[in-house]
Order: C-alpha cells, then structure tokens, then sequence
C-alpha cells in the first residue's frame, strides 16, 4: 500500500518536474507507461515494426503538451488518449485493403473453422487456426474505418469498459455503445459484401 | 423475430449467448444463420487477436526516446532563437515602411510638419502642368501665369 502510494508521489514529481521542462524527469514515466502504449499502438496498428517508433512519437508528443496535463484524469489515461490520436491519425493515412487470408483456406477448412466458432466459448483450435482467425479480422479490421477500428479495438482487444473508453475518447458512455453497436454492424456488412466479392 | 431485429440482436452480441426468440429464428432463416456465423467468427477472431503479445520495448527504449527529447530542446531553443530574431527583424521592417509611406501621404500643412511629400510632389506636377514652354517663347493659352515666377 505504502510502496503503491510513493510510487503515485513521485509520478506526480516527476510530472511537475517535466512540466518544467525537465526532459530527464521524463524517463521514469516512459519506463512506467511504455508497455502499456505498446499493447495500444500495436493492437490498433497491427504491425509489429512499426510499434516502437509510433510509440516514440506518441512519448515524444506528449511531453511537448505536458504542460497541459492538469491532474483531472490518471496520466496513462491521458496519455493513453495521446496515443489513441497519433495512431488514429497514422491510420487514416495508411488505411489498407487487403485480400484475407481467411479466404485463401480450402472451403472444408473454412466451414471446419465455422463449425468450432459456432459456441461462444470456442475450444479445440490448433494454432494454424488462430493464425487464420488473427488475420481474417486483422484485415477485416484493416478495411474498417478509423473511427470503427479505434473503438472495437479498444473494446475488444485492449479489453476497456464502455466507461473507460468514453473517457479516453471524451465521450458519453451512450455515445461509447452506440458506436460500438454501428462499427460491429459495418464490419459485419462489410463482411457479407466481401463475401459477394470473392464469389 | 424479423430478420432486421436479429441483424441488431447480432450487431450487439459480442460473445453473449442467443435468446429463445433468436435461436428459433436463426433455425428458419438461413440468412440469419450466415449472420450469425460471420458475428461468431468476427467475435472469435478478435479473441484469437486479443491473445496475440504486443512486442515489449526493447532495451533502452526510454534513454531513447529521452535523447531524442533533449535533440528537440536544443533544436527547439536555437529555432526559438532564430524565430525571435527573425520576428523583431520583420516588425522593424514594417514599422519603417510604415513611416515612410505616412510621410509621403499626410498633408504638408499643420503646425508642426512643413512641405509633405504628397503634397509636395502634387504642387510639383501641378506647376509643371500649368507653366508654360518659356523656352520657345510662347505662353499658350494661359492668360493666368505670374510673371515673378520666370528666371531673369
């Protein structure tokens, strides 16, 4: 209890002192939030190279706005919320349409694949099939628009809350399920749409 | 259940489970069916993906990115520098150009200024206008011209 509340001490220190413009202070509060930017910019990305120097930016970005940080909301909120923006601006500007790997599979190991998914709990699958399943919604995810592609990946890879969605994107929590409700839909139309496209 | 309830049912199912209602719709419309399926393997794909490790920072990530702070400072104070400079430079400039063009176009009379520029360059263009060729001797038709003026 005692070490978790001197390490929010010195975070705030550290913070101070980097609102001062110590680039030094700075340090402490990568080493603490840099696996978490990681896990972000990478589930939202996609692309392994392209993690670390996206996360250097977004490290990079927000010392440059600290002074605008007031302590109202956690800093890996904040910061979170920093990172959330640089990779939802990298996506607009990369955003790609690919073939699916999924439709490259045999129809018999579509339709096997089908079948196990058909539980909600689904057991039972070897690893070439996770692979198969990764890239069938990578790039189901690739085709999404950013916005979409934003929300469901904090909602179901980075496994937020509707709550802690809507206060990193500073929205209302209604907003938050609304949005979550149409993305899910457009990728399921989409999906059905690429189904008559490769027919 | 109609095919555009369960097109919304589906839409918020994530991995829930499928109501009485649904699961007796989907058993009659083959199109709700492939729905559905599509909404299961959507949902099991981003659990495969969920599971997928994002890469850790490698060693030094921090010191890194510290560096790279430090480049931006110095670049930042020699850039604000030169900004600063450049902007001063420039507000000279204007206010100079400034007080050259007020000098050119406020009136001559008043107390304290005397011949303005403007005006001076206006009784100039006009004397030239109304003076007459005295070199060939010949006055034109202006009858109004002052003697005294003429060079003895």
């Amino acid at each position: 209890m005692e070490s978790l509340e001197s390490e929010a001490t010195s975070e705030i220190e550290c913070i101070r002192r980097a609102q001062r413009g110590d680039g030094e202070a700075f340090g402490p509060l990568v080493e603490r939030h840099q696996q978490r930017i990681f896990s972000i910019v990478f589930h939202l990305v996609r692309r392994r190279d392209e993690v670390e120097d996206l996360a250097q930016e977004i490290f990079l970005k927000a010392f440059r706005a600290i002074r605008s940080y007031n302590f109202q909301s956690s800093f890996a909120t904040w910061l979170s919320r920093i990172a959330v923006n640089h990779c939802y601006d990298y996506l607009r500007k990369v955003r790609a349409s690919r073939i699916s790997y999924y439709w490259e599979m045999t129809e018999e190991s579509a339709q096997e694949l089908e079948r196990k998914v058909e539980s909600p709990q689904p057991r039972g699958l070897d690893h070439g099939e996770k692979i198969s399943l990764r890239d069938f919604v990578d790039r189901l995810l690739a085709r999404a628009p950013a916005d979409d592609r934003v929300i469901l990946t904090l909602k179901e890879l980075e496994d937020l809350s509707v709550e802690e969605i809507a206060e990193l994107l500073n929205l209302k929590s209604s907003t938050v399920k609304v949005r979550l409700h149409r993305a899910r839909k457009r990728m399921l139309e989409d999906l059905e749409r690429w189904r008559q496209e490769v027919k | 259940m109609n095919c555009q309830a369960m097109r919304e049912f589906v839409s918020d199912l994530g991995a829930g489970e499928l109501s009485a209602e649904a699961r007796e719709h989907v058993g009659q419309c083959a199109a709700c069916r492939r729905l559905l399926g599509d909404a299961r393997l959507m949902q099991a794909g981003f659990r495969a993906l969920a599971e997928e490790a994002a890469p850790e920072a490698s060693l030094g990530f921090a010191s890194r990115v510290i560096r790279r702070l430090r480049e931006w400072q110095t670049q930042g104070e020699r850039q604000e520098f030169f900004e600063t400079v450049g902007r001063r430079f420039v507000y000279a400039t204007l206010a100079l150009t400034l007080a050259l063009l007020l000098s050119l176009a406020l009136p001559s009379s008043g107390p304290v200024r005397g011949v303005a520029g403007a005006d001076f360059l206006g009784l100039q263009a006009e004397s030239q206008s109304s003076q007459p060729d005295v070199i060939g001797g010949e006055l034109g038709d202006s009858h109004d011209w002052v003697p005294e003026r003429l060079p003895h």
